[in-house]
């Protein structure tokens, strides 16, 4: 079936199979592999995209149900090869060991901060309660989140 | 995984949504948040029908109930302004167990009715709620309670388009017992009570993932009528659980501790009850 919808801003109209996720047709289809596979249930936010502003995750979501939708990815944090300020304070603060847990946190992040852009701790650990880390902890992680949301309200992404 | 879809539907209407389930019942499957189908691992489903093309995921208010769309996701619903008003807390804390956020962000209330799932967090809250469903099947559209939903023979499938609950002023809790933050409940436990000068005129007890679907035990909502709601009630509500309750064993958990765990369930929810009536 043929479907029209948006990933990091570029617009996409392409035949898709009914019965694949979202999740492989980011990574096999359109090579956008930043978005990681850990449980594949649901359960480990690896995978965790952003869909009209939701964050969601992409394996459990069948590409039909993105037609005429906005997908952000972690590929589409960066703008013109700088930095989102929570990829920026991800780097800065540690918070990032072996890294495969890390595009779906910052997606869980960007979700959060889009629409609150001073969130207490607890809000950003209720965002993030999906996202399974093994190594870092989420001490740093919590961490580098606040400090991206004080960057961005002053202005400095 | 699903591996053999031939068809994917986007319904405009409830009607056709369901005369393209009624076409080929054996090979089609809803999908609302999709949470469930994606993980299905069947070549039997071929043909998707996307009820989200149905636009119900609004909350409405209606005289004296709220209304609420089937496709109206468990985040927003349990974020959205007007239960906050008419509930308080209860919907806004009890389904913030419900899974994780990203799950929240996709899951629907019906989706979470229609299944009849055994654990269902917000089937056992909405049952204590004395939450009613619009369904729409062969006859059309009716009304039926949600706790009559559960009973319908297995063949009758009606699609719930909207789930109805009233604003009647009463007091709800729910308390849920999982190995694991986002694991489903090995038992959770929702009460209702209609508070008048310091007792228990009428209650809703209702206990989940006992492993089968949320029930009420109206033996211990009889027993409930007329209780003083002071520091003892919570203990008896317990006692009352531990006597009454009917359940099974599975995987999850044997029938014994899962009637342990609802007594205490049970009474947690009774404290919260009691201090918010005091």
């Amino acid at each position: 079936m043929k479907i029209d919808f948006k990933v990091n801003g570029r617009d996409y109209s392409l035949e898709v199979r009914e019965d694949m996720r979202l999740l492989d047709f980011l990574r096999e289809e359109l090579k956008l592999t930043g978005t990681k596979e850990g449980c594949g249930e649901g359960e480990c936010g690896a995978c965790t995209v952003i869909i009209d502003g939701k964050a969601v995750n992409s394996c459990l979501v069948l590409v039909p149900e993105i037609d005429g939708r906005e997908v952000i990815t972690v590929e589409g944090l960066e703008r013109d090869g700088r930095l989102h300020p929570l990829q920026e304070s991800f780097i800065e603060k540690g918070a990032v060991q072996c890294g495969f847990c890390t595009p779906g946190m910052l997606m869980s992040a960007k979700a959060l901060l889009d629409g609150n852009a001073d969130p207490s701790d607890e809000e950003i650990m209720e965002a993030i309660e999906g996202n399974l880390c093994r190594c870092t902890g989420y001490y740093k992680i919590v961490q580098a989140i606040r400090d991206a949301a004080g960057k961005l309200r002053n202005g400095k992404a | 995984m699903l591996s053999n879809v031939k068809e994917y539907f986007r319904p405009k209407t409830v009607e056709e949504a369901f005369e393209m389930m009624e076409a080929d019942r054996e090979h089609s499957i809803f999908l609302s948040g999709g949470t469930i189908v994606a993980l299905m691992g069947s070549s039997r489903i071929e043909r998707i029908i996307d009820l989200k093309s149905l636009r119900l995921d609004s909350v409405s208010i209606k005289e004296d109930e709220i209304v609420v769309g089937a496709t109206t996701t468990v985040e927003a619903f349990r974020k959205d302004p007007l239960m906050r008003k008419e509930f308080g807390d209860f919907f806004y804390d009890s389904f913030s167990l419900v899974g994780s956020w990203q799950i929240r962000n996709m899951a629907t209330i019906g989706g979470s009715i229609a299944p009849k799932l055994g654990w269902s967090d917000v089937s056992a809250c909405l049952l204590a709620t004395g939450a009613g469903l619009m369904v729409y099947g062969p006859d059309g559209y009716r009304r039926i309670m949600l706790s009559d939903y559960f009973a319908l023979p297995a063949g009758e499938k009606p699609l719930i388009t909207h789930i109805i609950i009233k604003k009647d002023g009463w007091v709800s809790a729910f308390e849920k017992f999982s190995k694991t933050t986002f694991d489903i409940a090995t038992v959770n436990v929702a009460i209702s009570v209609r508070p008048e000068r310091g007792r228990i005129k009428a209650a809703r007890v209702v206990c989940g993932s006992r492993p089968q679907y949320p029930m009420r035990f109206e033996t211990i909502e009889n027993a409930l009528e007329e209780l003083e709601i002071n520091d003892v009630m919570p203990s008896i509500v317990r006692s009352l659980v531990f006597d009454n309750f009917t359940g099974g064993s599975n995987m999850l958990a044997s029938f014994e501790y899962r009637k342990h765990l609802a007594s205490v369930m049970a009474q947690k929810a009774a404290e919260k009850i009691k201090e918010m009536v005091r």
